[in-house]
């Protein structure tokens, strides 16, 4: 092990870098650690001083280099990735990359229709699950213990919530549902549940024997969509993005709660994708084609490119997060097909593994790319070598 | 040509009688010339009459228009030959012949022309002039009045030649010497001399600018020297100039200012000539257009027929006539006749006469021409294809369904029939298996199975978006399904709407129908109510506003063919006294009280409020097996057994605005979508046919009904194929039902 991912964190606000992983080497020790945060300092701030800088590690000063401070202290070295999934069989479940069952996430009342990981450092993580029963659910994972505990119960939805995206810093989420709304919502778990305006005449027993986790209301709607919104994603933290059936894909501003552009389409969005390294926008419709927008263009409707080659319904698309022009795509034909945008005529791949519809697709932070599909399997493959499927 | 040919030979004979004359004096001369010493007194008297003599001489000959040539040196018979070559051209035999003539009779005197010319080179020394008189070059007339005229070499006096001829002596001279015009005078010696036919030829040379040599050739080859080919061996061993080595400067200078000029624009590229406009002009341009329209209108003769084999002049023997055709011919008035002449027979087409009638006949042509009026025919030109309607192509009709996109499996029976959610999400379907199942749109997965214990004969969703309800006619059962797919809030409304009047239906227990809750297993499917009818159901439809169900039980022998039910009071009624017909399926419009019921071969359009029957639609079928009401409501189809489908304009008519017969089988269902101008039929071929349907708002414009695609794809099992079919009530997609178990979803 040569590298390790790291956070940094201070109360002194003279010295915040960004809230994102760097990538360090297990050697380094507290000089170095103190150079690489005098460097992003002064990156961002050229009055910058140079400063010895002490280093807690979960609590425990930083003295030898990392890699031997983990082995005394007996910290994991690395945060297993994992695989968080939904199903129709009400559940989520979350995976390890070997294609193990680590835990399984029940407590909705009908089929999981999304899932999104909301924080995933230290021993507990957050993960978020929509259902068809017009909630999501915020739950806390400790993966140490291994445990799954409801914290928060986000009701607000009249219609099944089919989609549901976290913005980049963890803090929010926005959820699209079946009733042409996107709601967004305060992803930080807190301890009192917020007000519900009950209908009067609801029995009250019945509802509290449904509550699962502290009841939570969104912080804004947006509304504006004529049909069910079908996929959301955050562009940048004041950016929401969100594809509908009225073939319209639609970009919200955050702050003001308000809509900023409308890309027209033809035919129903099933999904869309953004990736900021070419800031381009791939959706997935009910007919054979992957679209890429700009969604910069004040006047929406221009579609950049067209990919075609499956032949039935896109359901997925997803833009590779490392590389700016591969995507990978899921349809109805059973086939997941890995993209240039660069050979727009023809996939890479064909990743043909699946025996029944694909229903989503999605990337690894490694590069792993992932689908799943109607015949209840979820396979990995591999790109940098050659497309080998590594078991469900 | 004639005459001057006639002339030259003329003056050819004249020539030869002149040489004669002129021979006489020569010799004439030639004997005076040896008494020329003796006689020299008388000759100075004679010399001055002669000079008279030859000037008067001369103004005759000047005077004689065509002879005139004769004068002075000139040889006619040369200038006559010029004559010739100009008037004949390259005809150059005729002077030719005329030289060798002249040649001949010069021949003939040649001997003494040379006895005489070697007298005289005696004295000759030299070829430019006579020196045998040494006064040397002065003006001879000094020497007019003596007799001699200078002096010979020894010094002795040269007399003048003794004139003793008298002017008719000239003058028979002039007309008998035939060398008389080749005589010629010696101012220095005052003889005459008669030139030789050399000299005379030379002289002719030299008029004509030629060299006196008849040898030199004038146009010799010239050799260059000095070409642009290089040769091997050059003339001058000189190396070429350095200056044609480099480029001139000059040159350059010129290039220069050319240039600088161009980009100046002092000099500008030759304008093209406009030939448009100026100097060519279109002649009729002001013309009346009536003449114009005159001339277009010309009408050409027609034609003359062409000669027969009677007109022949050897026509076979069978168009000639015999003697009583000809007797008959004869008999017969002119305009009787079948022929206007008789044919005949001659031997050869040389002793063909001159045809007698041909004036008579070109007339007759003129008279039919002018009386005759003719007329132009006015052909009407009709393209088939114009008169068939113009119809939009399907390309720009779209959006409607084209592909296959999902199939939705697990009915083990044929799907009878199929019904989608208000919210386009959910599609329920009843199957002959005796199960009902709903199924989710977008991912094809069967969210719930309902055993309901019989056959589904039809199905059907409440249309209200703020209940979740569903009709289900199983045998003689209609079941109200609450299947508990919606919002908390819509389900609460859906079963306050069923559970309201619950308590005042049990006092009214009339009627064939019975109202009855679900229990047990059976509730907990979601089955709420139970409406018992007598008879088995074939179908059940909602009212738009979702509180009404009509159900209908063909029979011929009863009057309970058709209920109609309120579902919040739990109500019945049987809205008709007597059934015409066997009723096959019932329809609610829209958005009136109207109420649609198909019998087998029309359709009846009765008023709720008024209770009466406002229209009865004529389908020219044998038998409707389906009807649809436009969401405008003014409009229906019907889908028969006998492969039709015909469209009503209830505007319109009572008959069928439009009949389709695009399937080879009967047709089981028809629909039209709610928003889109879509409607589509299913039959038992396994093919449904989807087509544009716009209506439009003005009463004066028919519907414009375009059949766009044709889906294929269910298995036909039984002699069954499609049996149901449905659209999304939001999107342009189309489900059907068929009798292979399956449903299928076109997108």
């Amino acid at each position: 092990m040569s590298q390790l991912q790291a956070r940094f964190f201070t109360d002194n606000q003279r010295y915040v870098v960004d809230d994102v992983p760097f990538s360090i080497p297990a050697v380094s020790e507290v000089q170095d650690l103190s150079n690489v945060i005098n460097k992003l300092l002064e990156a961002r701030n050229a009055s910058h001083n140079k400063v010895e800088f002490d280093f807690l590690v979960r609590g425990q000063f930083l003295r030898t280099s990392l890699s031997t401070h983990m082995d005394t202290e007996g910290i994991s070295t690395v945060l297993p990735a994992s695989i968080l999934t939904g199903s129709y069989d009400k559940t989520a479940r979350i995976w390890s990359l070997e294609g193990k069952a680590v835990m399984t996430v029940a407590g909705h009342v009908d089929v999981v229709k999304d899932v999104a990981w909301v924080k995933r450092d230290g021993l507990t993580s957050l993960l978020l699950t929509a259902s068809l029963d017009q909630t999501l659910l915020l739950w806390e994972w400790n993966s140490e213990r291994n445990k799954v505990k409801a914290r928060h119960c986000c009701r607000g939805h009249t219609g099944s919530v089919d989609t549901v995206a976290t913005d980049p810093t963890g803090s929010k989420f926005c959820s699209g549902s079946w009733d042409k709304m996107l709601k967004i919502w305060s992803a930080v778990p807190t301890d009192e549940a917020d007000e519900v305006e009950e209908p009067a005449d609801r029995p009250r027993k019945k509802q509290k024997t449904q509550q699962l986790g502290l009841t939570r209301t969104p912080l804004m709607t947006l509304s504006g969509h004529n049909e069910a919104v079908s996929s959301v994603l955050w562009c940048h933290s004041e950016e929401v993005c969100s594809a509908s059936w009225d073939h319209t894909i639609r970009v919200w501003d955050v702050e003001t709660g308000g809509m900023k552009t409308t890309l027209m389409g033809s035919k129903v969005f099933n999904c869309i994708s953004y990736s900021p390294l070419c800031r381009r926008l791939a959706s997935g419709s009910t007919d054979r084609h992957i679209r890429l927008w700009d969604p910069r263009t004040k006047d929406g409707s221009l579609v950049l490119l067209s990919l075609t080659s499956h032949t039935g319904w896109v359901t997925a698309v997803k833009w590779a997060p490392s590389h700016e022009h591969q995507l990978v795509s899921g349809s109805l034909d059973n086939l997941v097909k890995l993209w240039d945008t660069r050979s727009c005529k023809a996939p890479l791949y064909d990743l043909a593994a699946h025996e029944d519809k694909v229903f989503c697709v999605d990337w690894t932070e490694s590069g792993l790319m992932l689908s799943g599909g109607a015949d209840n399997k979820l396979y990995t493959y591999k790109y940098s070598v050659c497309p080998t499927d590594a078991g469900a | 040509m004639e005459e001057s040919s006639s002339r030259s030979t003329r003056s050819n004979e004249q020539r030869k009688e002149m040489k004669k004359v002129l021979e006489k004096t020569v010799k004439k001369r030639s004997k005076e010339e040896e008494e020329e010493q003796e006689q020299e007194e008388v000759q100075i008297f004679n010399f001055k009459c002669t000079k008279e003599e030859e000037e008067t001489k001369e103004e005759e000959d000047l005077s004689d228009s065509e002879d005139s040539v004769f004068s002075g040196l000139e040889d006619s018979g040369s200038d006559s030959a010029d004559d010739d070559e100009e008037e004949e051209g390259s005809d150059h035999k005729g002077p030719e012949k005329d030289d060798l003539k002249i040649e001949d009779e010069e021949e003939k005197r040649g001997t003494e022309t040379e006895e005489k010319q070697d007298d005289e080179y005696k004295h000759d020394s030299s070829d430019e002039e006579d020196i045998r008189n040494t006064v040397g070059n002065i003006p001879m007339e000094w020497y007019k009045d003596f007799p001699h005229i200078g002096y010979n070499l020894d010094g002795k006096k040269i007399y003048k030649p003794i004139r003793n001829k008298d002017e008719l002596d000239d003058f028979l001279d002039k007309m008998e010497d035939p060398d008389y015009w080749r005589t010629v005078h010696d101012k220095q010696t005052g003889s005459d001399i008669v030139l030789s036919d050399e000299q005379v030829a030379l002289v002719n040379r030299l008029q004509r600018g030629q060299f006196g040599d008849v040898n030199f050739n004038e146009y010799q080859p010239q050799v260059e020297f000095f070409s642009q080919d290089v040769m091997l061996h050059p003339v001058t061993n000189r190396p070429a100039d350095k200056r044609s080595f480099i480029p001139s400067l000059i040159e350059k200078e010129k290039v220069s200012k050319l240039v600088h000029a161009i980009k100046m624009g002092w000099i500008k590229p030759r304008r093209t000539e406009d030939d448009s406009r100026g100097r060519y002009y279109d002649l009729w341009a002001n013309e009346d257009s009536s003449i114009l329209a005159k001339h277009k209108m010309h009408l050409p003769a027609p034609k003359a027929p062409l000669p027969g084999h009677q007109e022949s002049y050897n026509p076979p023997p069978e168009y000639l006539f015999t003697d009583e055709e000809r007797a008959l011919w004869e008999q017969q008035d002119a305009s009787d006749r079948k022929l206007p002449f008789v044919p005949r027979k001659f031997s050869s087409l040389r002793q063909v006469p001159a045809f007698p009638r041909f004036l008579h006949e070109r007339f007759e042509r003129c008279l039919d021409l002018y009386l005759c009026p003719r007329q132009r025919k006015m052909r009407v030109n009709v393209n088939p294809e114009d008169l068939i309607p113009k119809l939009p192509k399907p390309k720009d009709l779209q959006p409607f369904p084209t592909t296959q996109s999902l199939v939705y499996r697990g009915h083990s029976g044929l799907v009878r029939s199929i019904s989608v959610s208000p919210s386009g999400q959910w599609l329920a379907s009843g199957s002959d298996d005796g199960t009902v199942r709903f199924w989710e749109v977008r991912s094809s997965r069967c969210m719930r199975t309902v055993q309901v214990g019989g056959a589904v004969k039809s199905i059907a969703w409440n249309p209200n978006p703020l209940v979740c309800l569903l009709a289900v006619a199983r045998d003689s059962v209609v079941l109200i399904l609450s299947p508990s797919l919606a919002d908390r809030q819509v389900v609460l409304s859906t079963e306050r709407l069923l559970s309201g009047q619950r308590e005042a239906e049990s006092t009214e227990e009339v009627g064939p129908v019975t109202w009855s809750d679900a229990e047990g297993e059976e509730l907990s499917q979601g089955i709420t109510l139970k409406i018992q009818h007598p008879k088995a159901v074939h179908q059940v439809t909602w009212h738009a506003k979702g509180d009404y169900l009509a159900s209908v039980m063909p029979d011929h022998s009863s009057h309970l063919q058709v209920f109609i039910h309120q579902v919040s009071r739990r109500r019945s009624q049987n809205p008709f006294r007597k059934n015409k017909g066997l009723v096959q399926c019932v329809s609610f419009h829209p958005v009136r009280p109207y109420f649609f019921v198909g019998t087998q071969r029309s359709v009846r359009i009765y008023n709720l409020v008024k209770q009466e029957m406002t229209k009865k639609l004529q389908a020219n079928s044998k038998w409707i097996s389906s009807m649809a009401v436009h969401p405008g409501g003014d409009h229906v189809i019907c889908g028969s057994y006998d492969c039709r489908l015909s469209w009503f304009d209830l505007d319109l008519s009572t008959k069928p605005y439009k009949m389709l017969r695009h399937h080879k089988k009967a047709v089981r269902s028809v629909a039209y979508h709610r928003l889109y101008p879509l409607f589509a039929s299913a039959s038992d071929d396994g093919s449904v046919i989807v087509c544009h349907g716009t209506v439009y708002s003005d009463l004066l414009q028919n519907p414009l009904i375009v059949p766009v695609k044709v889906l294929r794809g269910h298995v036909i099992t039984h002699d069954l194929g499609v049996l149901d079919v449905t659209f999304h009530p939001t999107q342009p997609w189309i489900f059907s039902s068929g009798a292979d178990a399956t449903i299928r979803l076109f997108t």
